[in-house]
């Protein structure tokens, strides 16, 4: 467990800069969400690995944003990764979360996880513990690109065929804070069909990940269908950033096309 | 289960009898899915075109209630193939010769005769299901909701045990059960022959060890089931009833019947966290508590007994369950003084061989599967390795019977009922959460197209559906999903109650209503008449 | 200012998946997919991502309700309570114990089970308990 990051957040809680620290804690052999007040929880904190690198994550962006919303003028301090840092500077332009309010507390990806994730960024420039890994060259997209764009909607439309309109690629996604969802919207979507509407579903929520993905892949994780939600969401990014050359949580004033948000 | 949730990953065959997987246990479907992306065969028996069919390799559309001849056609098919595992059979069970005398009247032509399937895809269902490593049952109510529920399930157990596909890992015969916690209502004697652990109240031993420990005298008579004490009520036997959590106006068969025996009532005591049609007949409701408000522990269909953590205190003033049931009893005079569920299950484990073993501090983590006898047990993954309960296991020679009711003139569609993805049960809880409402708020009734059509009714078009019970006003969806001649209900709405409908003939072991058949008629409604 | 996740297990199949509450100064504000749960391992169906919502819902029942004049009026725990145990001890007195029958619950704990059939053996005596594993 990192010394760094504990005593970091410690030093934050006593001093008083901050009202809480949002990571992970261990409770009963899991690992939950936890908003840590006071420094002698912090001996329970994890940092989000079970049985694997990685694999008990969790959207605190998301429960972040509830709390800023209950509490405006308070200061919290936030664990994330790469991609969670990308999130927070989307977040940030979107007027979801206000910068000044926000602690980042850094932590880079092993090597194992950012293969897994084919992260291209695997570690937050605000770096305070953890490995400052290299870019992984992604295989997954690159495969569905060699394939040709009939083959490609057979494969996509036989992946889709396995949803169940959970929505938990919606509900988990750090980046979907939109108090209407098109997804719910009855003239695009038919309600009460399973699997839904193959493939507008997925795609209507693919073209909404535009400048929103940061690449965390947790829609993946969540999914009970095993639905490579992430590939998908990749090949956004992809065209995104070549046609627009926008790429997602990379720069901290420059906004996504899709951002058509005023600061005033 | 006979064996767990994560085994079905390994399964190189899986059979999916009656259970619409993917909408009722879609994290069981998970497993299917993952399997499936293995290369295992997944074979789908089920009336309807259900969503997780298009994930199989076949589907067997086999016409309501011939789930026995179809199952007898499969094995008579292994049998006259010398498919059966040979050493299995010899070494672990009995009565082969007579069951197969049986089996082998049920001949593909036949067979395929009475389900309306294909005698080439029995053919292959079978060959793909006995020539699997291992092969894994899963079914639900689609196997017992019928008058031969308990012929249904021992034909899924022959045909297991016939292909040694029971008692090692990622085989069984595996009942997804329906409700969160239907396992453990079982386990803990919430049943009229049984104590705790499945103990009868009929064997002395046990009944014995209940009175020391219970400080109470005990009645030796077998009670009424569920199905049993609504005509009792009518018949005036039975005089008050106690409901917890239960909403029988609309789980139960024939509905309007439901209704006349509780109104019959001198007394009916209802606690529940809503009001339902069930508490509006009460004349005492009791506010209780959710799962979110109280702890405990859920025993989920893989037998694993997990914690419920209080999150959040109950509204109002709506109490914990057991706190009420604890105050009732003190009431009636058997003092009850339990400080706390752990405390409760601490009696439970002393009084109950297959939870034994399980203390809440073992609970935390992953929760323990029963049987666990004694502390130091880490539970059990699979049941019946290297030998059954009872010893050796029992092939029955089981002929096909047709449901109670079928269509004929008067009422020409076959009816069958279940579950729809955003709804559950009678709708207590799902109704009241705005986004599966949203999603769903109707009922509607399912009906083939070309069925539609002859009726001259179009999507969405307001009907009346009727049986020898009563009728019900729905609108309709038209869909592939029904074969013609077999329509469709959810038995979610109160405002569309289908087991007005449903027949509440049961098998005579399992008391068990015949939900999943009964024969209808459907009429179009003129705009206006909805009633 | 409170923020916690409870995990518990989800109230509605037979699945049993792990599921986090999300509370915050003691309100329930979501549900998440506990990603340690060795059932659904970070997984939920739509019913499990929305439990909140019928925990919350403003429909819940918050006090007991004595029908009185053919209606169900609010009345206090002490009430409903003397009222239920006198009419059972009444009907159990005039009728026999095996006039009352309970159904227990699929919905309700192993522990809540285990003392309503206890309560009905031994205080009731009878065995006339169920539940709907038939439905």
């Amino acid at each position: 467990m990192s010394k760094k990051i504990k005593e970091t957040v410690r030093t934050l809680l006593v001093e008083g800069k901050i009202r809480g620290f949002l990571g992970l804690i261990e409770r009963d052999g899991h690992v939950m969400p936890h908003l840590f007040g006071d420094p002698q929880e912090l001996e329970h904190l994890s940092l989000g690995d079970h049985g694997r690198a990685g694999d008990a994550r969790y959207p605190l962006n998301q429960i972040l944003i509830q709390l800023m919303r209950a509490y405006p003028e308070e200061t919290f301090a936030v664990l994330v990764r790469g991609c969670d840092e990308r999130g927070l500077r989307e977040l940030f332009k979107w007027q979801q979360l206000r910068e000044e309010k926000v602690i980042p507390i850094g932590l880079g990806c092993p090597e194992e996880l950012a293969r897994a994730c084919e992260c291209e960024k695997p570690f937050p420039d605000n770096l305070l513990d953890g490995p400052k890994g290299e870019k992984v060259e992604g295989q997954k997209v690159a495969r569905v690109n060699a394939m040709d764009i009939d083959a490609r909607l057979r494969f996509w439309k036989a992946e889709f065929d396995r949803c169940i309109k959970c929505l938990g690629c919606r509900n988990i996604c750090p980046m979907c804070f939109c108090k209407e969802c098109t997804l719910e919207e009855a003239n695009l979507i038919d309600s009460g069909e399973i699997p839904p509407a193959n493939p507008t579903f997925h795609l209507v929520r693919a073209i909404h990940m535009v400048g929103r993905c940061i690449d965390c892949g947790l829609c993946e994780e969540a999914c009970p269908a095993d639905i490579p939600l992430r590939t998908l969401y990749k090949k956004v990014a992809e065209i995104v950033s070549e046609e627009f050359g926008y790429k997602t949580g990379y720069t901290v004033d420059e906004k996504s096309p899709f951002n058509i948000i005023e600061v005033k | 289960m006979t064996n767990s949730i994560e085994e079905i990953e390994s399964a190189d065959c899986i059979l999916i009898f009656g259970s619409n997987t993917s909408i009722a246990h879609p994290l069981i479907a998970t497993r299917v899915f993952r399997a499936k992306a293995r290369g295992a065969k997944v074979i789908v028996a089920d009336p309807r075109k259900i969503p997780i069919v298009l994930q199989s390799d076949l589907h067997l559309q086999h016409r309501l209630g011939t789930d026995v001849a179809l199952i007898n056609g499969l094995m008579h098919i292994i049998l006259k193939n010398g498919w059966e595992r040979k050493a299995f059979i010899s070494e672990r069970t009995e009565n082969l010769e007579e069951f197969r005398k049986v089996v082998e009247k049920y001949s593909p032509d036949r067979v395929s005769e009475i389900t309306g399937v294909p005698v080439k895809d029995l053919e292959t269902a079978a060959q793909y299901y006995a020539k699997a490593e291992r092969g894994s049952i899963l079914y639900t109510m689609g196997i017992t909701q019928h008058t031969t529920g308990v012929d249904n399930v021992k034909s899924l157990a022959n045909l297991s045990m016939l292909t040694g596909n029971i008692g090692r890992e990622s085989t069984g015969v595996n009942p997804l059960r329906g409700q969160n916690n239907v396992q453990g209502a079982c386990d803990m004697g919430g049943l009229p022959n049984v104590y705790s652990g499945y103990q009868p109240v009929t064997d002395q031993a046990v009944r014995q060890k209940f009175e020391e420990a219970w400080r109470a005298e005990l009645s030796a008579r077998v009670g009424l089931t569920a199905t049993e004490m609504f005509p009792a009520a009518l018949e005036g036997r039975v005089k008050a009833m106690v409901i917890l959590g239960e909403n029988p106006v609309l789980s139960d068969a024939d509905s309007h019947h439901v209704e006349k025996a509780l109104e019959a009532l001198d007394f009916l005591l209802v606690i529940d966290i809503f009001n339902t049609p069930t508490s509006d007949l009460a004349h005492v409701v009791l506010a209780g508590a959710s799962f979110a408000e109280k702890e405990g522990t859920f025993t989920n269909t893989e037998r694993r007994v997990q914690m419920v953590r209080k999150a959040i205190e109950p509204p109002g003033d709506a109490r914990v369950d057991w706190r009420i049931i604890q105050e009732l009893s003190n009431r009636l005079g058997y003092s009850m003084d339990y400080d706390s569920p752990r405390a409760v299950m601490e009696e439970i484990a002393r009084v109950t061989p297959s939870y034994a073993g399980i203390r809440y501090d073992r609970l935390q983590g992953d929760g323990l599967q029963w049987p666990c006898p004694s502390t130091d047990h880490p539970g059990t993954k699979f049941l019946h390795q290297g030998k059954f309960t009872r010893g050796k296991g029992l092939f029955s020679a089981i002929e096909y019977k047709p449901p109670a009711e079928v269509a004929d003139e008067a009422y020409p569609f076959q009816l069958t009922t279940g579950r729809i993805h955003v709804h559950y049960h009678t709708g207590t809880m799902t109704r009241n959460s705005p986004s599966l409402e949203r999603e769903v708020n109707e009922c509607l009734l399912e009906i083939n197209p070309e069925d539609a059509r002859e009726l001259g009714i179009g999507e969405g078009d307001r009907v009346l559906v009727s049986s020898r019970r009563g009728s019900v006003s729905t609108r309709v969806k038209l869909t592939e999903t029904e074969k013609r001649g077999t329509v469709f209900m959810p038995f979610h709405f109160f405002e569309s109650r289908a087991n007005i409908l449903t027949n509440p003939m049961f098998d005579p072991v399992a008391k068990i209503p015949e939900f999943k058949v009964c024969a209808v008629k459907i009429e179009k409604m003129e705009t206006g008449s909805a009633r | 200012m409170e923020f916690k996740t409870v995990l518990t297990t989800c109230p509605y199949c037979g699945c049993g998946c792990g599921l986090l509450l999300e509370i915050l100064d003691g309100r329930l504000i979501g549900t998440l997919p506990s990603k340690t749960s060795p059932v659904n391992q970070g997984r939920l169906c739509v019913k499990g991502w929305s439990v909140h919502e019928f925990v919350t819902s403003p429909n819940r029942l918050i006090r007991p309700l004595v029908r009185k004049a053919d209606r169900l009026v609010e009345s206090s725990w002490d009430e409903a309570l003397d009222l239920s145990a006198r009419r059972l001890k009444e009907i159990k007195e005039r009728h026999g114990p095996d006039s009352i029958a309970v159904l227990t619950s699929a919905k309700c704990t192993n522990e809540e089970n285990y003392l309503l059939q206890k309560l009905t053996r031994a205080a009731i005596g009878t065995n006339n308990i169920d539940h709907c594993a038939r439905l």
